[in-house]
């Protein structure tokens, strides 16, 4: 095992192939990672930031937020079926934003949204009337405390009085006010959508302390007879559109990205294990077990993963911190990086394991008479 | 030539790996440029088969088309552009329908045109056109011809159901926003856009379809509206589909997927053809020495570099050729010859290029060093 | 472990391989005993056998019949595992080519078979710097062996091959990369480092000159064994002792 750490040490260029291949392969693995990651965040932040349990939806809206109406009557049922909970409303538009010294067609993507009960970062007393709190992706726009933004065609105007952070919708930065400003600002830009007053698009229930939020959830779309389609946070995360269809293609493209890994390594690592068959010859007539010459392979394939892997790590931090928020969908998170570690360890042991064979095969009698 | 075959099929594993590496790395390409244009047309499919050359919104919708408004003022000002030979409305909106015959609601979006050649579908892959109100024209995939499509409430009481539309014709690659699409009359979309907003005082356009004269170029028809006021935001087709919101953010992230992809694949057939050449000298040394020219054994190198990529190129798009045939979830992938084309040229070229460190090293063998018994490092 | 034990006893020892439907007997009835503290100088051509000789003796090999005894201990039925072990614990290699690990220094070298088996550690690092200031190479312990001579990565790896001390220590063609003179120093030092310690020694060579430095020479031809009671040449006293002349 030393021996494997003294050549790994001595003849360090002997692997600076391998390491190079390894170490883009890595940086792929962490930028499609922080990519995938980016975009969900994007598109899940709103729902995130909710410290409620639960969201509901009207039956048949397919749990989209545009679609769905909550009228008073549906609302005062849910609240029925939840006494100790609490029950907040929720809606939402998607407007372009004016500000100030933009040329004319130059606007900034946004969403409005009202709120009753909290999401973390915003005080539990929404903002007064034509007052938001934007999420700081919107500072790349140049949005700061004291913006007035023009929102959509008519113009209206919103004053931006704080921050929250993390808390994007649909890939888009959002403002977050009053139920009653939020209802001004559709009536005013949509209103082929308009609402009347009482209604709202979801509600957002807070359990009660120790209540299952998946029994809260049946319950309360048995009290309005139907009428409602209630999920926890996670799922309406879920079911967002278009959300599972990116999983599923970049975890796609991940498997196969630590496939190619494994067929890097072992590639490299056989082109090695050619070059020492006489030694490995030598060393195993000097009475060395087949197993500690390949663990001796194995911890070389791995180390010299973990330096791609903090090579590529180190690459994924400097683009987080490079990348100016808003441009390209991109965050890293500790839980990915992890993952991605795991998988390219994984691909070097079995891309290791591939030269097994060879260095069995090693006649130690082979050293005896050997020669060029 | 022998030479550099005899000897790949001496060492079967190591070369067996390389294009193992390369065809993996071929069909990722592959297989991920069809990602991109399968996600891109799923977005903006729709957009490119309308029929109308010119699709003018207005600028606070983004280039959105359920995003964009057009009052009565900017739609007079519009229509009154010159060149433009027709101009018809159209409206957009995402509803909740039941196909008859299915018990599960599902998403549709509604693409309502005043005018068929200007906003609607002219030419169908299944079925015919739409021509009276009740008819529609879908997304190939999403609906089936004869299906009967109704516009359902949702949370409204009081709200009747909504109009139903049958499916008369489909259209291949033609989905807006990812959701199964529907291509009918501008009167079908008032009706299901009052079915679910009852309240809504009138049903707006989301923006007009025009179609330029002849002489005018689809690109002159929409710098001329740009010019007339700021509140539209005129553009041609193509632009339409290139600008729409997440398409740009989609072709970027892949580009640079791509990029380091495609760096790899000269990274990996270079490096491996430069520690064998160095394992080799040993042999390499005595060839020279008994009189073979430089350029023979560089020739044979390039041989078997061009063998590697080929070979990986092959077998990688055999690789991609079934991934066409599925469907990735929602996604449709077409088999793209043209991109085969394109990246088997690029990865040929670099992979001959990559291999230049290691011909120079061929190059550098001194055939003296055979005879003192050098050569082998 | 008896010590008047022979360091190699091979009785009737045969080594057969099959080859297509023929089969090609390496070793025929060989019948070879080395003393305790003897070298021997073997010498055949090429094909004769005397590497599948040195393999079986030094428990690289399993003989097909016979019997092989190093250092009294029967190592004839032994499990390629269980030689293994054997050989790092009781055998020593002077190989002709690849001897040395090249990114290792030449102390490191010495300590290689240690870390493969028992790690005496501390124990193990006093006889390697010992054998290595017998050998002349206390001030090159630190080097690779790119950075010495020849006759110097010999004498490592002879230093090599006489840690774990051995029952028998193999020596594959010791001088043939080496000119005459350098080749008669290295077979001096040889002898003398084997009869410092009272250790046996085969020394393979194609080259007669050398065999004047063994206790005796056997021949090997076509897997047959011609032995030859072969003493120092008279009127050269390349030794300060007498043979061992054990037979």
């Amino acid at each position: 095992m030393r021996l494997a750490l003294r050549e790994l040490r001595r003849r360090p260029g002997r692997f600076g192939v391998a390491t190079a291949i390894l170490t883009l392969i890595a940086v792929l693995l962490t930028f499609l990672g922080g990519l995938l990651d980016g975009l969900e965040a994007g598109s899940t932040g709103a729902y995130r930031a909710q410290q409620g349990d639960l969201i509901v939806f009207a039956d048949g809206a397919q749990t989209s937020l545009v679609r769905s109406r909550i009228e008073p009557e549906v609302r005062a049922q849910v609240e029925d079926a939840v006494p100790d909970g609490a029950v907040g409303g929720l809606g939402s538009a998607q407007l372009g934003g004016r500000l100030e010294g933009r040329g004319p067609r130059d606007l900034v993507g946004t969403v409005v949204f009202g709120y009753e009960l909290a999401p973390r970062g915003l005080p539990d007393e929404p903002p007064g009337p034509g007052e938001v709190y934007a999420d700081d992706s919107l500072r790349s726009e140049g949005v700061e405390e004291g913006t007035v933004i023009q929102l959509g065609p008519a113009r209206t105007e919103l004053t931006v009085v704080g921050f929250t952070s993390d808390a994007k919708y649909s890939g888009q930065g959002t403002l977050w006010g009053s139920v009653d400003t939020w209802r001004q600002v559709l009536g005013e830009n949509r209103p082929s959508a308009a609402v009347g007053e009482g209604t709202v698009q979801a509600l957002v229930v807070a359990v009660p302390d120790g209540a299952d939020p998946a029994d809260v959830a049946e319950a309360i779309d048995e009290a309005t007879g139907g009428a409602t389609e209630t999920l926890t946070i996670a799922e309406a995360i879920d079911a967002l559109p278009g959300l599972a269809q990116q999983r599923q293609t970049f975890s796609q493209i991940i498997g196969v990205t630590v496939l190619i890994a494994i067929v890097v390594v072992a590639l490299f690592f056989a082109l090695i294990t050619v070059e020492r068959t006489a030694l490995y010859g030598v060393l195993k007539a000097l009475g060395a077990r087949s197993a500690t010459l390949f663990g001796g392979v194995l911890l070389q394939a791995v180390l010299v993963t973990l330096v791609a892997l903090a090579i590529g790590v180190g690459a994924a931090l400097l683009l987080d911190a490079v990348i100016p928020a808003g441009s390209l969908p991109f965050a890293v998170t500790s839980g990915r990086l992890l993952s991605s570690a795991a998988a390219l360890l994984f691909a070097a042991a079995v891309g290791a394991a591939f030269s097994l064979r060879r260095v069995l095969r090693v006649d130690p009698a082979s050293a005896i008479g050997g020669g060029a | 030539m022998q030479l550099a075959l005899r000897e790949m099929r001496r060492a079967k594993t190591r070369f067996g790996l390389l294009i193992a590496a390369v065809a993996l790395l071929v069909f990722l390409i592959l297989a991920q440029q069809a990602i991109q244009t399968g996600l891109i047309t799923s977005f903006v499919g729709a957009l490119r088969e309308q029929s109308a050359p010119v699709i003018v919104y207005s600028t606070d919708g983004q280039r959105a088309l359920q995003g964009s408004i057009v009052p009565p003022p900017l739609e007079a000002q519009i229509r009154g552009v010159e060149g433009a030979a027709a101009a018809g409305r159209i409206g957009q909106g995402t509803f909740t329908v039941r196909v008859e015959g299915d018990d599960d609601l599902s998403d549709a979006a509604i693409i309502g045109a005043e005018d068929r050649s200007v906003g609607g579908i002219e030419e169908v892959d299944e079925g015919r056109p739409v021509e009276r109100p009740g008819e529609a024209v879908g997304s190939t995939g999403d609906f089936e011809i004869g299906d009967r499509v109704q516009v359902v409430a949702v949370g409204v009481a009081g709200a009747g159901e909504g109009p139903v539309l049958e499916v008369v014709g489909l259209v291949r690659g033609a989905q807006i926003q990812v959701t199964p699409t529907l291509f009918t009359t501008w009167d079908d979309h008032v009706a299901a856009t009052q079915t679910v907003n009852p309240e809504a005082p009138t049903v707006l356009p989301n923006a007009i379809g025009l179609r330029p004269e002849d002489g005018i170029t689809a690109a002159e028809l929409a710098a001329r509206v740009n010019d007339l006021t700021e509140e539209a935001d005129a553009l041609t087709r193509d632009e339409a589909a290139r600008e729409a919101p997440g398409v740009a953010q989609v072709q970027q992230s892949f580009q640079i997927i791509f990029l380091l992809f495609a760096l790899v694949v000269p990274l990996v057939t270079g490096l491996f053809f430069l520690i064998i050449t160095f394992q080799k000298s040993a042999s390499l040394t005595l060839l020279r020495a008994i009189g073979i020219r430089g350029g023979a054994l560089v020739r044979s190198l390039l041989v078997q570099v061009v063998v590697v990529i080929g070979g990986g190129l092959v077998l990688g798009t055999l690789l991609y050729l079934p991934l066409t045939r599925v469907e990735v979830g929602s996604l449709v992938l077409r088999f793209d010859g043209a991109a085969v084309g394109v990246w088997s040229a690029l990865l040929l070229v670099l992979g001959l290029l990559s291999a230049l460190v290691a011909a120079r090293r061929v190059l550098k063998i001194d055939p003296y060093e055979a005879t003192v018994g050098g050569g082998a490092r | 472990m008896s010590p008047s034990a022979p360091a190699l006893r091979m009785e009737g020892v045969r080594k057969v391989y099959p080859v297509g439907d023929d089969e090609v007997v390496a070793l025929d009835r060989v019948d070879l005993t080395i003393g305790a503290d003897e070298v021997v100088a073997l010498v055949g051509p090429s094909g004769s056998g005397k590497t599948t000789l040195c393999s079986i003796a030094g428990a690289l090999l399993t003989p097909t019949d016979g019997v092989v005894e190093v250092g009294g201990t029967d190592i004839t039925g032994l499990s390629p595992k269980q030689l293994t072990e054997f050989r790092r614990d009781s055998v020593g290699f002077v190989f002709q080519t690849v001897n040395l690990v090249p990114f290792l220094t030449a102390r490191e070298n010495l300590l290689v078979v240690d870390e493969l088996g028992a790690r005496r550690g501390r124990a193990a690092r006093d006889r390697a710097d010992q054998l290595l200031e017998e050998l002349g190479l206390a001030d090159r312990a630190d080097q690779l062996p790119s950075e010495l001579s020849g006759g110097q990565k010999q004498r490592v790896a002879i230093g090599r091959a006489l840690m774990n001390e051995p029952e028998l220590v193999l020596f594959d063609e010791p001088t043939s990369a080496l000119d005459s003179k350098l080749g008669e120093q290295v077979m001096e030092l040889i002898r003398h480092e084997m009869k410092e310690r009272g250790t046996a020694a085969i020394v393979v060579t194609h080259d007669e000159r050398m065999t004047r430095f063994a206790d005796r020479t056997v021949h090997i031809v076509d897997g047959r064994l011609d032995d030859e009671d072969g003493r120092v040449d008279e009127g050269e006293d390349v030794t300060a002792e007498r043979p061992s002349g054990a037979r």
